[in-house]
């Protein structure tokens, strides 16, 4: 039986896997890093290291930037270097420890050490100007928003080189949402013109120190920019929604780029679940993609689920069908 | 190319720095304001065409919006009072426990640009607040309700029946991601759209 890690890679060369790689099994995230990043819990409004106020309304399943009047951080793109500091690297002596340790007492054989980073930036964009005004300035103020995209790139570069020193990752789970679940929210060439060199700086930094891969959580249709992907070297794009015809892009790029998801957690993840639905989700997907360039995952951006059990329910019906069909 | 074509064709491409001193010009070579006000209406059109073919993105989409409102603003003095070319009012919100607003936003911007006077209720809006919307506003001849996530569909489903438990005589459209058309029949919505190019054109039809 082959290792997590070696079934893994079996996967994404096209070779002979012996498993479906259960979803997250292979990234073990050390959670414990100081990223600085201020976040609300359940019930809370807090304003986050960029001034963004987030907030988490109770019998919602996920936080909100807020954008109102009151609340925007920046409403004009020309003005960001007014109102846009990027928040200190850094940390008290000892910031690191409990992270290094955990990084430490991974078995690094059978699983990748994993950083996580997000917002990304075109997320940052929308959360620091709401998002149609994001949305907007792409067309109305290009000059500026290259500028603000830069300035964010050279933030998370220096946030690459803290991890890089401290954690020596394996590999990064670095979200940025691109698209709604039918489109892009750019056109593929204006996504080419603002991110494409940003990520390949961003990603090729932590290509060039040791960091064997790279997965990229976009859950959502992004199948137009799987070129750009590729550039600018992602391996795993996780998220994969169903929107995108996954079939043709296993077949089309699957020697260049892996493909996670194809579970839809709009289907499998609230709070009337069953094991029933969740084993017809991954039946279906198992079945439709196939055993190679393909991880069967839900979409959500970290192992978990939003309601409790769903996560470990879709890896029990993983494991069938690694029986139903290898 | 006539002033009314060329309006046509910056509203379309988004140009908002131009479009108000386009509609003005076209005023002041003695075209009427409803005429240069249904080109735009035309042009809307067409983005939201283009919006729901994939030819075009949500960006296109704002800034074409955003143009055509830069005009509306010029025309709007001139046309106080006319309701000639309104399709009435269309109150609009996201259901109650649902605090998404980017997707109900675009729809009310496409909406609007086809010629309804919008009346937005924002997020997280409980059933009985849409009835008592259509209550407090005039000419409501629309009800647009959107839901983002499969857990608010059954709020999706008591803002329908609320609405038409309440006998007024409005139609009700709805959205959002799980929102399938056999769903919107189902919970007796009068019409349903996929984005928010076709809601425009779905509302158009629905109050015709």
């Amino acid at each position: 039986m082959l290792t997590v890690k070696q079934n893994l890679k079996e996967v994404m060369t096209g070779g002979n896997p012996d498993r479906f790689v259960k979803q997250y099994e292979f990234l073990q995230m050390i959670m414990t890093v100081p990223s600085g990043r201020i976040k609300p819990q359940l019930g809370e409004e807090v304003i986050n290291e960029w001034g963004v106020t987030i907030r988490w309304p109770e019998g919602q399943i996920a936080s909100f930037p807020v954008h109102d009047a009151q609340h925007i951080v920046l409403e004009d793109v020309t003005e960001w270097k007014k109102y846009v500091k990027a928040p200190s690297m850094e940390r008290p002596a000892g910031a690191w420890d409990q992270a290094i340790a955990d990084a430490n007492a991974v078995d690094r054989d059978n699983k990748y050490v994993a950083a996580f980073i997000a917002p990304g930036l075109f997320e940052m964009t929308h959360y620091l100007m709401g998002m149609e005004n994001a949305l907007m300035s792409f067309y109305e103020e290009p000059e500026a928003m290259h500028e603000l995209i830069d300035y964010l790139t050279e933030f998370e570069l220096d946030y690459a080189k803290a991890l890089v020193e401290n954690l020596h990752p394996d590999a990064i789970l670095h979200h940025d949402d691109w698209g709604s679940q039918i489109s892009t929210f750019l056109s593929p060439a204006m996504f080419e013109e603002f991110f494409l060199e940003s990520y390949k700086k961003i990603y090729g930094f932590y290509k060039a120190n040791g960091v064997e891969l790279i997965v990229h959580h976009s859950d959502s249709f992004a199948a137009t920019l799987v070129p750009n992907m590729i550039e600018m070297g992602i391996d795993i794009w996780q998220g994969v929604m169903n929107t995108n015809n996954i079939p043709e892009m296993i077949k089309q790029y699957g020697d260049k780029i892996t493909f996670m998801g194809g579970i839809h957690s709009g289907i499998i993840d609230h709070p009337d679940w069953s094991q029933e639905q969740i084993a017809a989700e991954v039946k279906r997907t198992c079945e439709e993609n196939g055993k190679v360039y393909f991880i069967p995952s839900s979409c959500q951006g970290l192992p978990g689920s939003s309601f409790p059990g769903v996560y470990e329910a879709t890896d029990v019906e993983v494991e069938k069908m690694t029986k139903e069909l290898f | 190319m006539s002033k009314i074509q060329e309006v046509k064709e910056k509203v379309e491409i988004g140009k908002t720095k131009l479009v108000a001193g386009l509609v003005q010009e076209a005023l002041d070579e003695g075209n009427a304001p409803g005429e240069i006000l249904q080109a735009m209406v035309d042009s809307m059109s067409v983005v939201g065409e283009k919006f729901s073919s994939g030819e075009i993105f949500v960006p296109e989409m704002l800034i074409a919006a955003k143009a055509m409102a830069k005009g509306v603003d010029v025309l709007r003095p001139l046309m106080a009072g006319d309701t000639s070319a309104s399709l009435g009012t269309c109150i609009i919100g996201t259901v109650a426990g649902d605090l998404h607003d980017i997707g109900k936003n675009l729809v009310s911007m496409m909406i609007e640009s086809a010629g309804f006077t919008m009346v937005d209720l924002g997020v997280d809006v409980p059933a009985e607040r849409f009835v008592e919307a259509i209550k407090e506003n005039e000419n409501v001849t629309l009800v647009a309700c959107s839901g983002l996530l499969t857990t608010t569909m059954p709020a999706l489903k008591e803002a329908v029946e609320t609405i038409k438990a309440s006998g007024l005589d409005v139609k009700v459209i709805v959205g959002g991601a799980p929102v399938t058309p056999e769903y919107a029949a189902e919970i007796g919505a009068d019409g349903f759209a996929p984005d928010a190019g076709s809601a425009a054109v779905k509302a158009k039809e629905m109050v015709a």
